[in-house]
């Protein structure tokens, strides 16, 4: 099949699944850019409208408003929720940026950029862990958080600016005490009797292994805890999401084949996230494959295997642990793909809380995007921050001094929020949190 | 074009405009994609002051425009015909003010309807309307459709709960309307302009009223393998006496829909109806009521019963129900939603009717409806890339609306006339009704620029139309012309005008027609022609008064006073016949008091219909016998008819707990004053075909027509009612009746009243103190649940309470109380009820005159009625009812003088200035009554 009619198949293929938009309007205000702009060509049922106006040929493909409004979604997928006709937005939108993602005409210098950096680096596990690795020694030697002082990227630009932002707000927490980088899990505590033995292979992602190491580390050491044998293999790279939202569904099928390929050594063994894009797209890579004769069968059953930490767990179940030693009010933000994409809203949250004694206070909206949406902060900074403040004022509503979310994408956008309005609210994982506990509980040792 | 773009930008922003056509693109339909019109350009404006500001452009430009909320609706009502402009209200979401002692909510139009229920939720409140789009459909949407939902059974739909809206017109004009049925004064033209579709004007701001979430619920769901076994229940629950807060059916092709989505809430997938019925009220006397539903709903063959166990499997049974129409996209590619209400007790024949039809074209029919109101959903399946598919839905879809209709029903319940069903209207209403209708829309917008192509037929893209309108509209205004305004003092023309009070006092010279005794014996001639010698007499000297025994003897008069030029003033029992200002001129009364026949009663129904002459005592006792009655106590000593009471439009003591004549009229027949006679409404309980005229002759005066025959909404009879009696200092009771307010308990009727009122009717009452009236009606446990609850709160106060079992004949003597003479002042006053405690204060201490006056007040919602005997010093009392209505004014509020001595009523205007709202009411009455016949002079 040729990309061209990809949409039009697509529309056609809801409608003869009987998914098809009844143009009830019921997504509207689950959708963060209508409710912050009121403009129906910023809500799911007006854009499924101008992608089927596409498909009929009333609306040219090249049409200024159908990039536009395309673009300025989020793909939080909120509205597959809210749908009662149970359409697939989430694919839909796909193939509709690819449709853009064909047109040459009328880019932007951001558009090129972000294409650029996608096919260039991205696809280069190489280079792109050079690029972490200098982003990590501006952030780490504090230019980032000097230069954010200086107010002069401000001057230069909001989105430069909220860049840095992004960067700095990864850097771990200095007020609290983490567990440290070397730290592992006592062997008596590993090989307890009262926890069933498992296996699991983890995937580090890209962001989170260039910018949240340590979110790796403590989801390693919280799956040990519970008696899961833990291996990340080592041919993984990204699993894609950033490509299939902007539309480069190539350059995503490029990547999915090769994680599917890196994890394919056990299909009994459970593929472990503790990213809700990454998950979420894990998920999609049957849908991504599924005209791939080589790989649908092994994109479904890899598809199949996907746990984000917080289903892990429950599968496990959680070892009691003690109580963190600085009692904080703590709060939730759910990631959207985590929640809308993945479904594991509840496991996530579900892990924080087995943490005893936590102070929880849930967050108004919590199901509401916050705007990050990959890189979509950087591209529609205008629309995005709009989306971001009606977020931060819940959580100031809430008066937490902590933010548990389970998305490297959505701490760093509520990070960079927090840290732009000079907010001092820790941003975390909700792993991180048990995995404090744990440590607090002995169950960890400094090596030797 | 361009020019006209930039215009709109300079008022509101560029941001703030589309005009790419691209970008149009989404706007040309709403939630009925069938019709498609893409408008010139969308226009979102942020404050009442910008739509005033874009509308008053729009008329110097002649560009047409349609008000367009979330764009939900389902009969493609905002959707912008002939190039005209969206007027988006998606940017204004605010909500103003949330005032929990009030109950009430001021939010601009463009607000969610769903969020005002989230707002409140806190304070323990609700907006009760809940149409299924909630959660994205906005409160200027609810306000243009009068949206029904779920809980309208036991509630009433959005006309029911809105207390006022700033209105845009046509223009730019702003206006404020607010409700009239509990006391202000002036036509209903807020109770007409909800459901008038965006054809009236623009919504901007709406208060809202709030209501205590109920204390305790049940849900129940059934499932039945016969759908008509499941209709079946419905009627006998109805007439059973129970009100379910919700009473909602699915048949089988729905229920395995939704199963398979993510709204599925575990219905049994071979069942072949479901019933969703909810219960709410207190926790006291709920199960009892529950069980007896239960019984029924197992007496016709549920299978199953089941109860929600908490709020999260509720929620999730009413996100099912709610889901339904969005489920259809499952079941095929296209579904045609329609929107019909028929009488409850005819359902299992519509509901047989729509399968046959369905069968009879070869397509599939899916129900989920509004059981408990007759309003049917039937979805008509089809797939519109086959064009003989679409043809056939067409043909069925009338098919069906006609059965309904024949069965008594209407063409829309809830969803709005618009676009889509504008050609069904003429099944239901004739040229005249329409016409009506058409006046009515022309006095609220006279240039024909607000939403056109919607609702009435002949305006569909029609400029000719629309052109000898507008001709017809220049000359009843040059008939008019030497009118007096409504708000202009009606004395200047007529300064020594007679009062009908004062029999003797009237000079003839101000009769034109029949000013010589000649002429005065023709028309008595003409008129015993007519109804009979017997029936014309001179009661009310120097009119005659005659009393014809049907409608056509009643036209038949009307013809001729239209064409002799003689004045009309309609009366029912004549108990209030000097209400408002001194008529100018009445050459004939005409009586309804031997048009009194009952006409209809189906107790499965809820419903009956009277003549207007039909006392509301003797309504109420042939009513008994079934279980039911029509719950108003209005002012009166027990002899007032119907028409009267619906043509005052005045609420009792028990609008409390079931609201005033505007919330029970469902239908009406009504002679114009030119002998035409024109239906509004029907007799379904839920219906929003065409704009409701009833709600304009409500409270009329008789001013606007001569109401021939009403249709009422029903309730049964509450198995007990009680009221508490407590008696103490005004301070206290004050106090107390706060906190029994909080309680939310759910008294029918809530009244202090004066001492001497208290011992007029033998409430023991010491010097200087009040009595608080508290009144409770319902089942043996409810009653006495709360009845007991104010005792104790009154006992914490250590104010000391009787409870009275034998209530009726209490609360008579407080209605009756205005009716005593004839010569007595009387006056009411409607302020927030907040301000009512210090109203009250500022009346009975600082005016001397109504010190020792009797008086009642609604501690529910603000409502005051004074009489008093000591009129002999008229000064005084003009200068004290000038003060007073000063304060009422500045507290937001107003004071009508009900009655009053001549040099009263000749001094001070009976009604208050109308601000704004004066000129539509002139509008209205010289577009429904041209030559001024029918009570001139009374606003």
């Amino acid at each position: 099949m040729t990309s061209t009619s990809q949409l039009g198949s697509l529309l056609a293929a809801e409608e003869d699944k009987l998914l098809a938009c009844v143009h009830c309007g019921l997504c509207l205000e689950a959708c963060p850019t209508y409710v912050a702009t009121g403009d129906e060509n910023d809500s799911p049922r007006g854009r499924i409208y101008l992608m089927r106006a596409v498909e009929e040929g009333r609306l040219e493909r090249t049409s200024r408003t159908f990039e536009r409004h395309l673009n300025r979604c989020l793909g939080c997928r909120a509205c597959e929720m809210a749908c009662p006709a149970g359409v697939q937005y989430g694919q839909l939108l796909e193939a509709g940026r690819a449709e853009l993602f064909r047109t040459k005409e009328r880019r932007g210098w951001t558009n090129r950029t972000l294409r650029f950096v996608l096919r260039h680096v991205w696809l280069h596990p190489k280079r792109l862990r050079m690029a972490f690795g200098f982003a990590r020694i501006l952030r780490d030697m504090g230019i980032v958080r000097l230069l954010i002082k200086s107010r002069v990227p401000r001057m230069i630009s909001g989105r430069a600016e909220f860049a840095l932002a992004l960067l700095e707000s990864s850097s771990s927490d200095k007020l609290t005490k983490s567990v440290g980088a070397q730290q592992s899990v006592k062997a008596t505590r590993r090989e307890a009797h009262d926890v069933r033995q498992s296996k699991a292979l983890l995937f580090t992602g890209c962001v989170t292994e260039g910018l949240f190491a340590r979110v790796n580390r403590a989801t390693r050491r919280v799956l040990e805890v519970n008696g899961c044998k833990v291996n990340a293999p080592e041919e993984q790279v990204c699993c894609g999401a950033l490509h299939a939202h902007a539309g480069d569904l190539e350059g995503a099928r490029h990547l999915a084949r090769r994680n599917i390929v890196a994890f394919d050594n056990d299909e009994e063994i459970a593929i472990v996230t503790n990213a809700g894009g990454c998950g979420a797209m894990f998920l999609s890579y049957e849908h991504l494959l599924a005209d791939d004769p080589e790989f649908s069968e092994r994109a479904r059953k890899f598809s199949a295997r996907v746990r984000d930490i917080g289903q892990q767990l429950e599968t496990t179940g959680v070892r009691a642990s003690s109580a963190l030693v600085d009692e904080k009010l703590t709060t939730y933000d759910t990631s959207c793909h985590l929640l809308y994409g993945q479904r594991a809203a509840d496991a996530s949250l579900k892990l924080m809380l087995s943490v005893p004694d936590i102070r929880f206070v849930p967050l108004v909206g919590s199901e509401v995007c916050c705007g990050g949406a990959g890189v979509y902060n950087l591209l529609e900074t205008e629309l995005s921050s709009r989306v971001l403040d009606e977020k931060l004022n819940h959580v100031e509503e809430t008066k937490a001094e902590t933010i548990a979310t389970g998305n490297p994408g959505c701490h760093m956008q509520i990070g960079a929020g927090l840290l732009l309005k000079e907010k001092k609210v820790r941003v975390c994982h909700p792993v991180e949190l048990l995995d404090e506990s744990y440590e607090r509980a002995g169950f960890y040792e400094k090596p030797k | 074009m361009d020019s006209v773009i930039k215009n709109f930008q300079a008022i509101v922003g560029r941001d703030n405009v589309l005009s790419e056509p691209d970008e149009l693109l989404v706007y040309e339909c709403d939630g009925l994609p069938q019709h498609k019109h893409r408008p010139r350009a969308v226009i979102f404006p942020r404050s009442t002051e910008e739509v005033s500001e874009v509308m008053r452009m729009l008329a110097r430009e002649r560009i047409p425009f349609s008000p367009r909320g979330a764009g939900t609706g389902l009969s493609g009502g905002a959707l912008a015909l002939g190039e005209g402009v969206v007027i988006e209200l998606a940017r204004m979401r605010r909500l103003l003010k949330l005032d929990a002692e009030n109950r009430l909510a001021v939010v601009e139009t463009g607000i969610v309807n769903s969020h005002v229920s989230r707002a409140a939720a806190p304070l323990n409140l609700h907006y009760v309307p809940d149409p299924s789009s909630q959660p994205t459909c906005t409160i200027g949407g609810n306000l243009a459709e009068n949206s029904g939902g779920i809980h309208c059974l036991k509630y009433g739909v959005t006309v029911d709960h809105v207390m006022a809206a700033r209105v845009v017109l046509s223009g730019g004009e702003v206006v404020d309307l607010e409700e009239t049925g509990t006391g202000l004064p002036g036509y209903d033209l807020l109770g007409v302009f909800i459901g008038s579709e965006g054809t009236f004007g623009i919504a901007t701001e709406a208060t809202l009223r709030l209501v205590p979430l109920p204390q305790s619920v049940r849900t129940l769901l059934a499932d039945f393998t016969d759908v008509m076994d499941a209709s079946r229940a419905v009627s006998e629950i109805i007439a059973a006496g129970i009100v379910p807060a919700a009473l909602e059916m699915m048949d089988g092709a729905i229920i395995r829909a939704i199963e398979s989505t993510t709204f599925s809430a575990g219905i049994p997938q071979d069942a072949e109806a479901a019933l969703l019925l909810e219960l709410d009220g207190l926790e006291a006397g709920l199960g009892e009521e529950a069980e007896r539903a239960e019984a029924i709903l197992r007496k016709h063959g549920a299978r199953a019963v089941r109860r929600a166990k908490d709020e999260a499997e509720r929620k999730r049974l009413w996100a099912a129900r709610k889901g339904a129409f969005g489920v259809m996209g499952r079941i095929s590619p296209d579904t045609m939603i329609q929107d019909a209400v028929v009488p409850r007790s005819r359902l299992p024949e519509i509901l047989a009717a729509s399968y046959r039809i369905g069968t009879k074209y070869g397509l599939r029919v899916a129900n989920v409806f509004h059981a408990g109101d007759g309003n049917l959903h039937p979805f008509i399946c089809f797939d519109s890339r086959h064009p003989d598919e679409v043809l056939r839905v067409k043909e069925a879809g009338r098919e069906l609306m006609e059965t309904c209709v024949r069965a008594g029903g209407s063409i829309t319940g809830e969803h709005g006339v618009g676009l889509d069903k504008s050609d069904y209207l003429p099944l239901i209403f004739n040229a005249d009704d329409m016409d009506a209708m058409l006046r009515v829309r022309a006095a609220f917008d006279p240039t024909g620029l607000c939403n056109p192509g919607k609702i009435i037929p002949t305006l569909r893209g029609c400029g000719e139309a629309q052109t000898r309108r507008r001709g017809e509209k220049e000359r009843s205004r040059l008939v008019l012309s030497p009118c007096p305004r409504v708000s202009a003092s009606p004395r200047l023309f007529f300064p020594a005008s007679p009062r009908l009070s004062s029999a003797s006092a009237r000079p003839s010279s101000n009769i034109e027609s029949s000013s010589s005794k000649s002429n005065l014996d023709a028309m008595r001639r003409t008129l015993c022609g007519i109804a009979g010698e017997e029936n014309v007499n001179n009661e009310v000297e120097p009119s005659l008064v005659v009393s014809p025994s049907s409608a056509d003897e009643a036209c038949e008069v009307l013809k001729f006073a239209a064409l002799e030029g003689l004045t009309v003033m309609p009366a029912g029992a004549m108990s209030w016949p000097y209400a408002g200002n001194p008529l100018r001129r009445c050459d004939i009364i005409i009586s309804a008091r031997r048009m009194n026949r009952i006409i209809e009663h189906e107790p499965a129904d809820l419903i009956a219909v009277a003549e207007a002459g039909a006392r509301l005592s003797d309504l109420n006792e042939r009513l008994n016998g079934s279980g039911q009655w029509l719950a108003l106590d209005p002012p009166g000593d027990a002899n007032e008819t119907v028409g009267g009471v619906a043509a005052t439009g005045l609420a009792g003591a028990l609008s409390v707990g079931y609201g005033s004549p505007r919330n029970h009229v469902i239908g009406m027949r009504v002679a114009l004053a030119d002998g035409r006679v024109i239906k509004s409404g029907g007799r379904v309980v839920k219906n929003v075909a065409g704009y409701d005229l009833c709600k304009l002759f409500i409270g009329s005066y008789g001013t606007l027509g001569l109401i021939l025959e009403l249709a009422f909404k029903l309730r049964p009879r509450p198995a007990r009612t009680a009221t508490v009696i407590l008696s103490a200092e005004q301070a206290a009771l004050w106090q107390c009746s706060r906190s029994i307010l909080a309680a939310h308990l759910l008294p029918v009727a809530f009244e202090i009243v004066s001492e001497n009122l208290a011992q007029s009717f033998g409430v023991e009452a010491e010097a200087n103190s009040r009595a608080l009236l508290v009144r409770f009606a319902g089942n043996e446990e409810a009653v006495s649940y709360q009845t007991m609850k104010v005792r104790e709160l009154a006992g914490r106060e250590r104010i000391f309470s009787v409870v009275e079992t034998d209530d009726e004949k209490l609360w008579r003597m407080i209605a009756a109380m205005p009716m005593k003479d004839k010569q007595h002042l009387v006056w009411r006053v409607k302020v927030r009820l907040t301000d009512l405690r210090a109203f009250i204060d500022e009346a009975m201490k600082k005016e001397a005159l109504f010190s020792n006056a009797r008086w009642h007040a609604c501690v529910a919602d603000g409502r005051l009625r004074v009489a008093s005997t000591e009129t002999n010093e008229v000064e005084a009392a003009i200068a004290s009812l000038t003060r007073l209505r000063n304060t009422a004014k500045k507290l937001g509020g107003a004071l009508v003088i009900e009655q009053a001595p001549t040099e009263i009523k000749n001094a001070v205007d009976a009604w208050g200035a109308l601000g704004a709202k004066a000129e539509l009411m002139r509008r209205i009455k010289a577009e429904l009554d041209p030559k001024n016949i029918l009570s001139p002079g009374r606003f």
